[in-house]
């Protein structure tokens, strides 16, 4: 036997060994408040019975779902601990690991889903490649549709929304930082109470996309949507790199296969079922308005200059914010 | 979708017979055929081949059809048609689509029952929800068992159109309408509507605002009210509460609890076998779900 040929030989031993090392079954725990039952879940749980299979029980998955698992931070304090191995999660659970991820959910960024599409067909990829960085493997992104404004007097223009409660999420600085230079008066609560904020007058605008406001149950307590795309909202699998490192390169493959081919139809199913629910809302007797187009430009220009005060504070990095920008330019230049 | 209510509607069905055969053909039928419904009913409700069961009933869905030709606006015979056939949609019929005809025919006839008795409630399928919980509170208590077949029809109608995001719009409805049921049901309170209610609370989690502890509440009144006979109920309590807050002691203990019973009680039976069917199928896949 060659020297070389004793190098191949303990190259494969170590590589037999590295295998039989990861190949003892790994459980992925993950947390989600997707709600059991819903489709997003139960593909989720398609996904986990198919990598079980497929890896021959090597590879588990198990939800810890309906947000059993705390907010955002605490599950990502989870993870650090190694107590949980991902989410699926939402930007904001991500910005403080990774601003850049908020990037397509900043207000009024886009125009349409098509718009959307164009340019996420081209920085999708590099925002998977930012969060694997910051210590996250990604599957791709699912689009959870344009929050719009939902209300209970009608919103046509910024005047509509002057001394309104608005609605925002707690730690979504951004949208916090618009609705300020806005002049506008945000209110700050967690989702659980928003329902309850609506009732007693807390907030009287929510910001939302259609299948979560009936999945939440908010269109009993409104009366007028305005379908102005304020916000584009995205749902990913995040795990833990370090976790996602410790199995085999072969189960690695399956595991991203059989998510990423998950995330890839709720990406298209989504954006269905987000007609399908807009849809729903207006036949279970809410009312549309329209905002002023020229209200619009108007708003944009305003928030550019926002936007680039958070890019310049740390928000998120301002020159992919200018790619992003620079993509809608091309895309609105090809759709006049 | 299909399994989680059947039990529940199979004795409904059941009821429904009752009802066909009393009081829809007073004029047709005479004591001897009263009894002659009962005894059907029992048979129903004690029958442990569920198939048995499936390939009977349509007849007498047929035959009800036929008598209301003759008294279209009786609110009992509706009623009646109503359970029937939201019951059969969902627990027997074997397609999306037979499902969906069924179930709105079930849904057409509980309206015209509570439009003749409560002329507003003819509008409420243009209503919104605020109109819709306003309007409600109207129904008194001796329309109570028409309200409740209405919310019956309505539950399993959208349970058929699961895939319809119109359905769960809706949704908030037929939880105001049980609320205001079982305001004013009394003490005859259909003990099935606390199984209804708990599978509504717990379709959100808690992060979503969903009602787990009132949820747990409905579903151990459920189980009072038969004295712990409906098997049904435990294992829509397993499945509704306990998966939905990880409570795997408590899942396993009603599974268990399901499973070593004699389903052989007396207008249980097949519900109760029914149960049993899932909760083989719910102990088979704990072991995946919880951690």
């Amino acid at each position: 036997m060659t020297i070389s040929s004793n190098r191949i030989v303990l190259a494969l031993l170590v590589t037999a060994m590295s295998c039989c090392a990861t190949a003892d079954a790994a459980t992925f725990k993950i947390a989600t408040v997707t709600p059991e039952g819903s489709q997003w879940m139960k593909d989720m749980r398609a996904g986990a019975a198919e990598i079980k299979e497929r890896t021959e029980g090597r590879v588990q998955i198990k939800y810890f779902g309906s947000g059993i698992m705390g907010n955002d931070q605490k599950v990502l304090g989870q993870i650090r601990i190694g107590r949980l191995q991902g989410g699926a999660l939402t930007p904001s659970a991500l910005g403080s690991r990774y601003p850049d991820i908020n990037l397509y959910g900043m207000p009024l960024v886009f125009d349409s889903e098509e718009e959307a599409a164009y340019v996420r067909k081209r920085l999708d990829e590099r925002l998977g490649a930012g969060l694997e960085e910051a210590g996250f493997v990604t599957f791709g992104f699912a689009a959870g549709g344009f929050a719009n404004i939902l209300s209970n007097t009608p919103v046509r223009g910024l005047a509509d929304l002057k001394g309104k409660r608005v609605w925002v999420l707690e730690g979504d600085t951004i949208s916090y930082a618009s609705m300020e230079a806005l002049s506008l008066s945000p209110v700050t609560l967690p989702l659980t109470d928003v329902l309850m904020g609506l009732q007693t007058g807390l907030i009287d605008i929510v910001a939302i996309p259609p299948i979560v406001a009936l999945v939440l149950q908010w269109h009993t307590k409104i009366k007028y949507i305005t379908e102005l795309p304020l916000a584009y909202s995205l749902g990913f699998m995040a795990i833990d790199k370090g976790a996602f490192a410790k199995i085999s390169a072969e189960d690695q493959a399956v595991f991203c296969e059989v998510m990423t081919a998950i995330y890839a139809n709720l990406d298209q199913q989504n954006l269905v079922d987000n007609r399908g629910a807009l849809d729903a809302l207006i036949n279970s007797g809410i009312k549309t308005t329209v905002f002023d187009p020229a209200e619009i430009v108007r708003i944009r220009a305003l928030l550019e200059i926002t936007n680039r005060e958070l890019g310049a504070k740390g928000e998120f990095t301002i020159e992919l914010y200018d790619e992003m920008i620079g993509y809608i330019e091309e895309y609105r230049s090809e759709h006049p | 979708m299909i399994n989680r209510t059947r039990r529940i509607l199979i004795r409904a069905l059941a009821l429904t017979l009752i009802l066909v055969l009393t009081s829809g053909c007073a004029s047709l039928m005479s004591s001897a055929a009263t009894g002659l419904a009962d005894s059907l009913s029992n048979a129903v409700l004690n029958q442990n081949d569920p198939e048995t069961a499936r390939i009977a009933i349509p007849a007498y869905m047929v035959l009800l059809d036929g008598i209301l030709e003759s008294n279209p606006d009786d609110p009992k015979l509706l009623v009646a048609a109503a359970t029937m056939y939201a019951t059969y949609g969902a627990v027997f019929a074997d397609s999306e689509l037979r499902a969906s005809r069924l179930t709105t025919r079930a849904r057409s006839y509980a309206l015209r029952a509570m439009c003749n008795t409560y002329k507003e409630s003819c509008n409420w399928p243009e209503m919104n929800y605020d109109e819709f919980v306003v309007s409600v509170q109207g129904v008194k208590a001796k329309h109570a068992d028409i309200l409740y077949s209405y919310g019956f029809a309505s539950l399993v109608y959208l349970q058929a159109h699961s895939s319809d995001w119109n359905s769960l719009a809706e949704l908030p409805e037929i939880e105001a309408l049980f609320y205001h049921y079982l305001d004013i049901a009394g003490d005859d309170v259909t003990p099935s509507t606390h199984t209804y209610m708990g599978i509504m609370l717990t379709l959100r989690p808690p992060a979503f605002g969903g009602k787990p502890d009132e949820a747990r509440e409905h579903f151990e009144k459920a189980i009072a009210l038969t004295n712990g006979r409906d098997l049904g109920a435990k294992v829509e309590f397993a499945r509704g509460y306990a998966k939905l807050m990880y409570d795997r002691e408590l899942h396993d203990r009603l599974i268990n609890e399901v499973l070593a019973a004699d389903p052989e009680e007396h207008g249980l039976t097949l519900s109760n076998i029914l149960a049993q069917e899932d909760a083989v199928i719910m102990k088979e896949e704990a072991d995946d779900y919880f951690f």
